[in-house]
């Protein structure tokens, strides 16, 4: 997760000329994306504004958007990624009280304003949650759907940001580069707490084509039974040092050593995921929760990577991009899709990811506000830059 | 359940198996003498069943006692075995000697037709059985003394020798697949001494599959919302297809023909990964409990679905409704809550569906790569579990958007070890054709469900016991049943009517495996215009309200049929006892369709009436109507010169009339109908036949006469010319056949058309058997020589044969009259599976004349034939008659229809 912490990238407005920008307003801009499990929130800060303190309870990770205006009015700002538990909505909605509605977003003057303030939202929670917006800041969820949402986030990033997508095999991450001219059609897979499956044939141009319900909602709730742990973080950590040659069946438990070769099984490929438990005489607690991580996420992974590349059509689709929050920044997570994909596809495919891919939906309800600014910025408008501010 | 788990024995059904009443066994037995008292028919050559140290294993309280017969063997050609992880599957065959004494006239019989033993192949194959039976792995030792106590390793490939001390034999080898082939070779070795030869496991897999697929009709079914429907595959458009074997892990085999297969894809979340799962997360002890708690399971405490993302609301959008599952044990999320805090019932079914839906998805994804049309899964993993293959079709169905459907397989878990079978090298199935099987399903189907199976029930007395032990646990299987209390004779009766637990039977949706009898004599009727198309039943039982109306029906019949069986056997005690326990046989039969009338395959009331008939014979009682039919055979007899002079005096065209006419009056004689029994109650014979003859008018409900009277005399004079061979499948005995059928033949054997009367094989209710027939004929023709001379030219009469030439000097020679068993046991007749004999005749056949209910209005009323087909009967059954033909009871049906 360290390596994308933080970052900023900046946007040089002078090579465009864009006049959606003109009437950009200064109110800062927010959107949510409300998931099963987590909220994420993507905001803007002028340079000169208050927000980029932020409480310890709250992952913030910022981009940097410098504009050096000559010819239209734009600002020099930051865009902010935040994540709250989605059973913690509350500490959501009190960051927002504090740093959006009373800090930079609206002018204080005008409460009154705010009945009528509109704030994009994509995720199952802008409906969910949309009453207890209204109640307590009185503003309207902007429901934007979550799969235009989460297009739209991809197809900015892979367009926008230079080396948004690397692979990861053999703890060895490799960025690429993606001629934006060559991008589509892709097989863009969220893994969120379900799992959908996407194939992007443009901008706004895309179809649901597959998903699964064995996701990152899986993992953890089931890993939490497992293993008694109390977060992902935790689980992950179990599973980096776990064995799941002690849970699963591998071919070799069935047919010896030799594997099954007549089918081009070897030895050690998984032939039943927990399989093994079923012929032991042991109970849960006999088991050491490291194997049992390691087992369920190699489990749920090469499922994944196993659906995702049949939906890809063998090769049909030019690449297969994994995104969602249970993707982001975990390398073991990263490292088994890839195996999946290389096993599968015989060595055909491989698994890209994104650096930002955790926020996906939130940035493209965030892109969804009609003159923002951001509508057709090209990947030459933004720079990375170092870190401006560690997060937490 | 708790008690199933600690009891070893539990586990074990009895599988009940029939071995008193083949078609084999009954090619032999029908050539006893027709009432030779109540003495047992049993074929000397056949090995007889020793039940010298019989046991009942463990408590007589349970819920099913092992019956252990040590010291029985049988006749066994091969044995398979599958060995798995979870399970052993069993497949034997147990065949017959050929050495059926024929009679003379069916040895000229077969002359005449041009049938030799064995038609067709360069070896003949066999009759027999072919036998499912499953043990739990861990309890193998409980397989191993199954096999040690019927001789079967010694059976093996060691041909017809196998003496007694064969246990010493060093080189018999068993073919075995299955992980445990390897496991547990030294186990056998050591135990029984034989040799595990092991098959690959995928070879036998698709072997097997292949097999169910093209030798058993409505093998593969649909599943969808609890509802089955059985498929029927045209052998020659079965390839290719996917095979997904769901065991431990799951394998996708694309299958392109007999041993061409290949290994496309799989999953390693399978049937393993729930029981692994499981076993962690809700303690169970068996992955049957683990299924069973399913049931009772809610998975939307465990499972997030779009609804609770959505806040109740459809992600229309794309498709997904508030219920889908947007993420498996998504709501398990959760700092607060332990393992313990959630309901085991909530797990396993959220397992369950996680994983049966996962591999419905990649299965289809896999038949979507490979452009394949049907899908089939099997593996013990799917064991008849309603809600594990609902969701696997849901999945395939939902991803293909309708285009593709799931299908499952009624042998499912026996592919592995059917495919082993067939690797012997002569396991006598190469060409079995689906004709030439016949499933039955035993005495103790409806108890043991699709469930383990123990050693079989072979006495007639264990079953009556077994039977009895039931009744008083007042096992809960049975369904609400529209039926009467059978109340029987004897023997503490059988009063309290079975009723449904609070609880779904755990296996509520388990297929019933039947005994595959092999009946290499069987064909098809060659007539049929199209047998791909032909469909024997005329009312769908898939109707749950005919289903129900049947099932009442033969509830109903049911006391007096087994007060006639029962004095059909002499009215002793052992005859009522026997008439209890089939009454109880049978009652659990129909309740077991009731409840799941899906559980024996495809079912239709051909089916049932053979259910019933086969039931009879599986309590001995051979010939319920013996001393009936005798008695309105003779009766019938005494008055038919009469009625022949009486044709004899009437005009072409009247006579014609009259004999049609004559044969639907006579049809009123049927102790199949609830209606006819009340009348015989009121009047003899002969009073109910002028009665019935006066009441009838013209037109008959369905009134084809004037056209077949065209056929059979022509327009204006210009007489057609005769039929050349004319086969007459008639119904019961007594009037019908003596007073109906018989004076018809005799019209068309004076036309100089050969006669075949077709009948039944195996005595069912009162319709009379081929091997009745020879001698009503013999009767008849004391008095007609138009009769006798044709018998004799048929070869019926057998003593006159010797004179044959020298009368032939002094008469003119005759068309035969000929009779011929149709290969049935049944009121009904399903023309895929008669005997070759009749087959053969079909050939020179121009004219078929089906009579009675059973064979012209239950079965084949919409048939189509190749040649002139009449179809003569009275409708018997006031339902029946609404339904089919908008009439009423009594309404007659005269149907010809040309050659199509």
């Amino acid at each position: 997760m360290e390596d994308q912490s933080c970052r900023s990238v900046e946007i040089d407005g002078n090579s465009t000329s864009n006049s959606e920008l003109d009437s950009y307003d200064h109110n800062s801009p927010w959107a949510l994306d409300i998931g099963g499990t987590l909220i994420k929130l993507v905001y803007f800060s002028r340079k000169d504004s208050s927000l980029e303190s932020v409480g310890n309870s709250v992952q913030v990770e910022e981009v940097g958007l410098v504009t050096g205006s000559k010819k239209y009015p734009i600002l020099d700002g930051k865009l902010h990624f935040a994540k709250f538990q989605t059973s913690k909505i509350n500490e959501c909605l009190d960051f927002i009280e504090s740093k959006l509605l009373h800090g930079s977003c609206c002018s204080h003057q005008e409460v009154s304003d705010k009945k009528k303030l509109l704030i994009k939202a994509t995720g199952g929670g802008a409906y969910k949650y949309a009453d207890l917006f209204k109640e307590k800041f009185g503003i309207r969820l902007d429901k934007e759907d979550e799969m235009d949402s989460l297009v739209a986030g991809a197809n900015f990033l892979l367009k926008a940001v230079p080396c948004e997508a690397f692979t990861y095999m053999e703890g060895r991450k490799d960025f690429v580069q993606i001629d934006a001219s060559d991008l589509f059609p892709y097989l863009l897979v969220s893994i969120g707490s379900g799992v959908s499956m996407i194939k992007v044939d443009g901008d706004g141009k895309f179809e649901r084509v597959s998903g699964t319900s064995l996701g990152g909602g899986t993992l953890l709730g089931m890993g939490m039974l497992l293993t008694n742990c109390q977060s992902f973080d935790e689980f992950l950590e179990l599973s980096h040092k776990g064995d799941n040659r002690n849970i699963d069946m591998l071919v070799r438990d069935i047919y010896g050593v030799t594997g099954y070769s007549k089918l081009g099984l070897s030895a050690t490929t998984i032939a039943s995921s927990f399989g093994k438990v079923s012929f032991d005489n042991k109970v849960l607690k006999d088991y050491k929760k490291e194997d049992l991580a390691r087992s369920l996420l190699r489990m749920i992974s090469n499922n994944v990577a196993q659906i995702a590349y049949l939906n890809a059509g063998h090769g049909q689709l030019k690449r297969i991009i994994f995104g969602g929050f249970f993707t982001r920044g975990h390398e073991y997570i990263m490292e088994t899709i890839s195996d999946g994909v290389q096993y599968w596809s015989k060595g055909k495919a491989k698994a890209m990811f994104l650096r930002h891919e955790g926020f996906l939906g939130a940035l493209g309800a965030f892109k969804s506000y009609e003159k923002h600014g951001l509508g057709s910025l090209m990947g030459h408008h933004l720079t990375e830059q170092s870190p401006v501010a560690s997060p937490r | 359940m708790a008690d199933l788990i600690k009891n070893p024995v539990d586990g074990i059904k009895p599988e009940i198996e029939d071995r008193t009443s083949t078609k084999t066994e009954e090619r032999e037995t029908e050539m006893a003498p027709p009432a030779a008292g109540s003495s047992i028919h049993r074929s000397g050559s056949r090995p007889q069943l020793d039940l010298s140290g019989a046991a009942i294993q463990g408590n007589f309280e349970e819920r099913d006692p092992t019956i252990l017969l040590p010291n029985q063997s049988d006749d066994i050609s091969h044995l398979a075995l599958d060995i798995g992880g979870s399970l052993i599957k069993l497949v034997y065959f147990s065949r017959h000697e050929n050495k059926s004494a024929e009679d003379k006239r069916k040895r000229s019989m077969k002359q005449r037709f041009g049938i030799s033993n064995g038609n067709r192949r360069s070896y003949p194959i066999l009759g027999g059985r072919l036998h499912f039976v499953k043990f739990e792995t861990a309890k193998i030792n409980e397989c191993l003394d199954f096999i040690k106590s019927k001789q079967l390793h010694c059976g093996g490939m060691v041909a017809r020798c196998w003496p007694t001390d064969a246990l010493s034999n060093e080189n018999v080898v068993v073919k075995a697949t299955g992980g445990g082939a390897y496991k547990f070779t030294d186990l056998f070795k050591d135990r029984l001494g034989v040799s595990l030869d092991k098959e690959d496991e995928m070879d036998c897999l698709v072997a097997g599959a292949n097999f169910l697929l093209k030798a058993i009709r409505h093998e593969a079914f649909t599943h969808m919302e609890g509802q089955k429907e059985f498929v029927q595959i045209d052998q020659n458009d079965l390839f290719p297809y996917l095979l997904v074997n769901i065991g431990s892990g799951v394998s996708m085999i694309k299958v392109d023909g007999d041993g061409k297969f290949e290994r496309v894809s799989g999953t390693n979340v399978g049937g393993g990964t729930y029981w692994g799962l499981g076993k962690l997360l809700t303690q169970c002890k068996s992955f049957d409990e683990l299924l069973e708690l399913s049931q009772r399971g809610d998975n939307r405490t465990i499972d997030m679905l779009v609804g609770d993302i959505y806040g109740g609301m459809d992600y229309s959008k794309i498709g997904l409704s508030a219920s889908t599952i947007a993420s498996s044990f998504g709501k398990t999320i959760s700092e607060n809550k332990e393992l313990e805090d959630y309901r085991p019932e909530d797990i396993s079914l959220s397992l369950l569906r996680m994983i049966s839906y996962n591999i419905g998805q990649i299965a289809y994804l896999n038949a979507l790569r490979f452009g394949l049309k049907r899908i089939f899964f099997g593996g013990f993993f799917i064991r008849g579990h309603a809600y594990t293959m609902d969701t696997i079709s849901f999945a395939v169905q939902f991803w293909s958007k309708g285009d593709a459907k799931a299908m499952f397989l009624r042998h499912e878990g026996f592919l592995g070890a059917l495919g082993a079978f067939m690797s012997y090298e002569k396991h006598g199935l190469d060409d079995v054709m689906v004709h030439q099987l016949v499933e039955r399903f035993p005495m103790g189907a409806p108890y043991v469900g699709g469930k383990i199976h123990g050693p079989p029930l072979g006495d007639l007395n264990e079953k009556i016991s077994w039977m009895e032990k039931f009744v008083q646990k007042g096992t809960e299987i049975i369904a609400p049943v529209p039926m009467i209390p059978p109340g029987t004779t004897g023997l503490g009766g059988f009063e309290v009517p079975l009723s449904r637990g609070d609880t779904l039977r755990s296996d509520a949706s388990s297929l019933n495996v039947g005994v595959l009898h092999l009946v290499p004599t069987l064909d098809v009727f060659p007539l049929l215009a199209d047998s791909k198309m032909y469909e024997p039943n005329t009312i769908d039982l898939s109707d749950h309200g005919e289903l129900e109306y049947w099932l009442t029906v033969l509830s109903e019949h049911l006391p007096d049929l087994v007060d006639k069986a029962v004095a059909s056997e002499g009215g002793t005690d052992d005859a009522k006892r026997r008439g209890d326990a089939f009454s109880r046989a049978f009652s659990a039969h129909l309740a077991r369709l009731m409840e799941e009338p899906a559980a024996y395959g495809k079912l239709g009331l051909a089916n049932l009436l053979e259910l019933r008939e086969e039931c009879l014979r599986e309590f001995q009682f051979n010939d319920a109507y013996r001393s009936i039919k005798q008695r309105e055979n003779e009766a019938s007899l005494a008055v038919l010169p009469d009625l022949l002079m009486e044709l004899d005096s009437m005009s072409e065209e009247d006579k014609l009339f009259t004999l049609i006419e004559g044969v639907l009056a006579a049809n009123i004689f049927d102790w199949g109908s609830r209606a006819c029994v009340d009348l015989y109650h009121k009047g003899t014979i002969i009073e109910i036949y002028r009665m019935s003859r006066k009441k009838m008018q013209r037109p008959w409900r369905v009134d084809d006469f004037d056209m077949f009277k065209e056929r059979m005399l022509g327009l204006s004079g210009k007489k057609p010319p005769p039929h050349k061979r004319a086969l007459l499948f008639v119904d019961n005995s007594g009037a019908d056949v003596v007073l109906g059928m018989l004076p018809l033949a005799r019209e068309l054997l004076r036309r100089g058309t050969e006669v075949v009367l077709v009948a039944n094989s195996l005595p069912a209710l009162n319709d009379v058997t081929a091997m009745e027939l020879p001698d009503i004929v013999a009767e008849a023709a004391k008095n007609c020589d138009i009769l006798r001379r044709a018998a004799e030219a048929g070869g019926l009469l057998v003593d006159a044969m010797i004179n044959v030439q020298e009368s032939s000097k002094e008469e003119l020679p005759s068309v035969p009259l000929m009779v011929v068993e149709n290969g049935c046991g049944s009121p009904c007749i399903d023309l895929r599976q008669v005997s070759s004999e009749v087959a053969a005749a079909a050939k020179d056949a121009d004219l078929v004349i089906l009579e009675g209910m059973g064979r012209a209005i239950h079965t084949n009323f919409n048939a189509k034939f190749k040649c002139d087909a009449l179809k003569l009967a009275m409708v018997k059954n006031q339902r029946l008659a609404e339904k089919l033909l908008k009439g009423n009871i009594y309404d007659c049906v005269c149907r010809f229809e040309p050659a199509s």
